[in-house]
């Protein structure tokens, strides 16, 4: 057993914490207010190599592993929520055509991305749901291509051109498989981008697929591999979910341990109140935990064949990761009191990307059912 | 082999060496040498603080040269007969020290903040950690170099007229060659970098006194910054001098606070001040606590007095603030 | 050309928590001086600039070996080391010596950077020292620097006046913080900075006894009292004398 950061990781996080230091936080505001992560941070973080982290150099990644992607992104989003969803969702759209696209696929979409200008989608969720059983768009085969059709709600970085997967059903077969969609095509259109609570900066809208015509190349995996596939997808974006609340988690932890100790009440820093002091307390305690899982989560990514395997252990950590952030930051709100509503306060923003986090990539409560059903099984 | 000797290429650094010299000379009782190079002002002005001086005059000798320099003291020190060598810790000096330590084979510390004379044992106070501890040190090498940081003593003060001696020196030509100098473009207003700020807050009665702030600024040499309120609701100041969670993290070497109460959004970004001067008429004022020097005042009484104050120390010690 | 840039592992001032006064280094990452990336990326803009070849240098415990990645991730070819667990707190004229016998080993050096001080220690005589062993130019505080061909042409940057002056190569530099800003490490270099080439020394190789050669014993170390004087004062006057006494305010 080893718990310890090796060098070239401690390294990975010291360029991203540098780098978010330096050129995310002095414009989070502007990322919230305009809703949209600036080019030059795209830019920034490509160069840095913290855009496509876990992907294979041989596709111009940067060949970190998911170790290297936890530890990095965790320092990423411990500076803007927003940032972080940005950049977990690309690392979902190119794992998932790494584990099942073609050499093809990747040379184009993976190098397009890690090179190029693309930023990848991923579109499951529905007006209906998340859940596959509840899917609606279809592909229809006609000749060498598919036919898809369908609304997809609540997808992140539509507005960027790039792959998309879109999980839809065979309209002969029903089964569900994943079809990598050039963003901007004929018949793909989005809608306004909506407004939500927090982690702002990562755009997200709705996406209208009409008629959209994929070559039959774009078919990720075999036709009955579409289960797979989905395993992986599901299980990676909780991979990257986790590492986003696990930064939220860490943020929370050093605003309230130093406003602990800056704020003076009744003649001394509050920190000496035994209350106050508890809380800092179990702050830590849960960042710890929530750590631990983090990083065994990217271990275990990198040292697992079969990614389908992991859905069961990345729905636990990110279950336990982003409801643990949500319990700290009511935590350290106590300790801020009034203060820390106000938006000079970064808690404020803390608190509000926190609360994002158990009700994306699978609400906490349809995970558990995919945990029990595993355990039971 | 026993004596000190010492040199600085700034004036009053060096007659500030001599109050050094005179500290450790009193406890070991070793002769002092001051030693001055091409500058022949200087050698007037340590005599004329009693010093047996010693004026190199060798044109081949350049100060940009800390290779030709470092060679010069190397010589000055074995004629004299010198083995603890006081040098100042401005930047031309720290340049010196270390060459010159190498040529002696010397013990060398720089950046002293103060020195105390145990029996005729030297220990120095300097920073380390990057400031996170004070460390005492003492070199137990036959040669000692100490460079003294610039105010850790006062100047010496005129008195009885010591000699000046010519002191020959062989030297070659530098092979630096020195192009240009030109003076520094002042700096900015930038209260982040600022070594003294004086901040004001809303103890302030009206636009119009922030012209004794202003004149209190300039006596110190200091940079103006500002509460909150007094920038976004009284717009008295521009926002870029707000010091605070909404405003800018400061760091002076002296921070004098008048008029503000400091809650804690004003006192995250002045706590890292070295010193802090607080005035405020409430004794009880939250800033009161993590003051330094407390003074419970008007502060339109207060300031025109300690302008007043700073000009008359000026004039008296004729020099520069 | 060679370039060479002399760096030294320090502990990460901004995870050292103090104690009863003592500093706890246990646990803290071990990392560069922040002035020495200044020098580091000195010598990479140079070499950007007309070519050569980047090597760092520098003595320390055997954690070096590791830390050194990060000057080989930012850009730097090859490490010459000297590694020994006694240079845990070697003082300025050892450290001297050690680097001067590694600059030895390396050909066709034109210059060789430092940062005007350590991050620890902030010492600044390593580079001058190193100037005096090998007889060689320096020039301290340097804010800008220009090659012609066998020359350099470097600005100083003094308390009160910037000098420009014209050295011969090789010769020693010492640059200052505001010089420029280090690039960040990418992590695609992160992972290829432990293939880059080291050269190993051990002291014993280099012939130097470390205990034979101190200059300077350390009395204590201890966190200044981090108190507020709490000092009042009854008028102008007795506030200015206190400032001056301090020395905060120039007399
Ligand atoms: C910022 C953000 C980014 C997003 N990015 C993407 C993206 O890039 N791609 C994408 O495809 N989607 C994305 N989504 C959508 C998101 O993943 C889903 O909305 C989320 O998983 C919730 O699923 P749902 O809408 O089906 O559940 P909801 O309808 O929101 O669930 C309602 C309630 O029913 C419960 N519930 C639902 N199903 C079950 C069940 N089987 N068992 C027990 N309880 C159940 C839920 O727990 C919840 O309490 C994003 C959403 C947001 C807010
Ligand atoms: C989210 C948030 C962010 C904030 N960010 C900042 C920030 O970045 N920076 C900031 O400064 N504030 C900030 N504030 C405001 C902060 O809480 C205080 O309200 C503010 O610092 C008070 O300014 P003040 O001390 O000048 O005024 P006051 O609190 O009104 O204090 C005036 C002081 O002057 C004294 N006084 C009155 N008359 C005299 C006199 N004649 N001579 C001497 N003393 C006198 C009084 O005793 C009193 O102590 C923030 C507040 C919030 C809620």
């Amino acid at each position: 057993m080893e718990f310890k950061l090796s060098k070239e990781q401690e390294l990975i996080q010291r360029t991203a914490k540098e780098y978010a230091e330096k050129s995310i936080e002095p414009i989070v505001k502007q990322i919230e207010d305009e809703n949209k992560v600036p080019d030059e941070v795209i830019e920034g973080l490509r160069e840095l190599g913290l855009l496509c982290l876990p992907v294979e150099e041989k596709y111009g990644g940067a060949g970190a592993g998911f170790e290297g992607f936890v530890v990095g992104l965790e320092q990423l989003a411990r500076v803007s929520g927003g940032v972080g969803i940005f950049v977990s969702v690309v690392m979902l759209g190119t794992s998932t055509i790494a584990v099942h696209g073609t050499e093809e696929q990747k040379e184009k979409y993976l190098t397009g991305t890690c090179k190029g200008s693309w930023i990848p989608s991923v579109a499951m969720t529905e007006p209906d749901g998340a859940d596959p059983r509840m899917l609606k768009t279809t592909a229809k085969k006609d000749g060498d291509y598919f036919i898809v059709n369908g609304t997809k709600r609540f997808i992140t970085n539509t507005n960027f051109a790039g792959p998309m997967v879109v999980f839809a059903k065979d309209a002969d077969t029903g089964r569900i498989n994943g079809y990598i969609v050039d963003k901007f095509c004929e018949g793909y259109s989005i809608s306004e981008p909506w407004d939500k609570l927090g982690s702002k900066g990562a755009f997200l809208s709705d996406v209208y697929l009409k008629d959209v015509k994929v070559p039959a190349s774009n078919m990720l995996g075999t036709p009955d591999e579409g289960f797979q596939t989905l395993k992986v997808t599901m299980a990676m974006g909780k991979i990257g979910l986790s590492a986003i609340y696990l930064g939220n988690i860490l943020a929370a932890y050093d605003e309230a341990f130093n406003y602990s100790k800056d704020r003076i009440y009744l003649g001394k820093p509050i920190s000496q109140f035994e209350s106050v002091r508890n809380s800092i307390v179990d702050i830590a305690m849960k960042y710890e935990a929530a750590k631990l899982m983090t990083y065994r989560i990217g271990y275990l990514a990198d040292n697992t064949a079969n990614k389908a395997k992991l859905v069961k252990d990345s729905a636990m950590t990110k279950i336990f990761v982003t409801e643990t952030a949500v319990d700290v930051s009511r935590i350290a709100m106590n300790v801020f009191g009034s203060y820390g509503l106000m938006k000079d306060y970064k808690m404020s923003r803390i608190y509000r990307d926190a609360i994002v986090g158990p009700q994306i990539e699978g609400t906490a409560n349809l995970l558990k059912t995919v945990v029990a059903t595993d355990m039971y099984k | 082999m026993a004596g000190i000797m010492i040199y600085s290429d700034k004036d009053e650094l060096s007659f500030e060496l001599l109050s050094g010299a005179k500290l450790i000379s009193g406890h070991t009782g070793l002769p002092i040498n001051a030693v001055c190079i091409n500058n022949s002002e200087q050698a007037q002005g340590l005599a004329a603080r009693g010093a047996e001086t010693y004026l190199i005059n060798n044109e081949a000798i350049n100060l940009a040269d800390s290779q030709g320099m470092a060679s010069a003291l190397e010589s000055a020190a074995i004629q004299l007969d010198a083995n603890i060598i006081l040098l100042s810790s401005n930047r031309r000096g720290k340049e010196l020290s270390g060459r010159l330590a190498e040529k002696l084979a010397a013990g060398c510390l720089t950046d002293v903040g103060s020195i105390k004379v145990n029996l005729d044992k030297i220990e120095c106070m300097r920073n380390s950690l990057g400031g996170a501890v004070l460390a005492a040190q003492m070199i137990t090498s036959d040669y000692k170099i100490i460079a003294v940081e610039p105010r850790v003593f006062e100047e010496m003060a005129v008195g009885k007229e010591g000699p000046i001696n010519n002191l020959k020196i062989e030297a070659q030509a530098a092979e630096l060659e020195v192009l240009e100098q030109r003076a520094k473009v002042g700096d900015t207003a930038n209260i982040e970098s600022a070594n003294i700020l004086v901040a004001v807050g809303q103890g302030l009665k009206s636009e119009n006194d922030m012209l004794i702030i202003k004149e209190l600024a300039e006596a110190l040499g200091a940079e103006i910054a500002c509460s909150k309120p007094v920038a976004t609701d009284k717009k008295w100041l521009p926002e870029e001098r707000i010091i605070g969670l909404s405003g800018k993290k400061c760091k002076p070497d002296l921070a004098v606070i008048l008029g503000i109460s400091g809650q804690v959004q004003f006192t995250v970004g002045i706590r890292d001040a070295r010193t802090i001067v607080a005035v405020n008429t409430d004794e009880n004022a939250l800033i009161m606590q993590m003051a330094d020097y407390i003074m419970v005042a008007d502060l339109h009484d207060l300031v025109p007095e300690m302008t007043r104050a700073l000009l008359v120390k000026k004039r008296l010690n004729g020099v520069r603030l | 050309m060679n370039i060479v840039v002399a760096m030294k592992q320090i502990p990460d001032l901004q995870q050292v928590r103090i104690r009863n006064r003592q500093p706890v280094l246990d646990g803290v990452p071990m990392t560069f001086g922040s002035i020495d990336k200044n020098a580091l990326e000195t010598a990479l803009q140079l070499k950007e600039a007309v070519g050569g070849n980047v090597i760092v240098i520098s003595a320390g415990t055997e954690e070096l070996e590791d830390t050194v990645k990060e000057a080989l991730a930012a850009g730097a070819d090859e490490a010459y080391l000297v590694l020994d667990d006694e240079l845990e707190h070697i003082e300025s004229s050892v450290s001297a010596h050690l680097l001067a016998e590694l600059i030895k080993q390396i050909e066709n050096i034109g210059i060789i950077l430092f940062g005007e001080g350590s991050g620890d220690n902030y010492s600044g005589q390593v580079g001058p020292r190193i100037a005096e062993i090998l007889g060689l130019p320096e020039v301290g505080y340097v804010c800008d620097i220009e090659l012609e061909d066998s020359r350099v042409k470097v600005t100083r940057s003094l308390e009160d006046c910037e000098e420009v002056v014209r050295v011969s190569l090789p010769a020693v530099l010492t640059v200052m913080a505001d010089i420029n800003e280090p690039r960040i490490p990418s992590v695609t270099q992160i992972l290829k900075a432990g293939k880059k080439p080291q050269q190993i020394l051990e002291v014993e190789d280099i012939g130097f006894d470390l205990k034979g050669d101190k200059k300077i014993v350390t009395l204590s170390s201890l966190a200044p009292e981090n108190k507020r004087k709490q000092i009042t004062v009854k008028n102008g006057e007795e506030l200015v004398d206190a400032l001056l006494t301090e020395g905060v305010i120039r007399r």
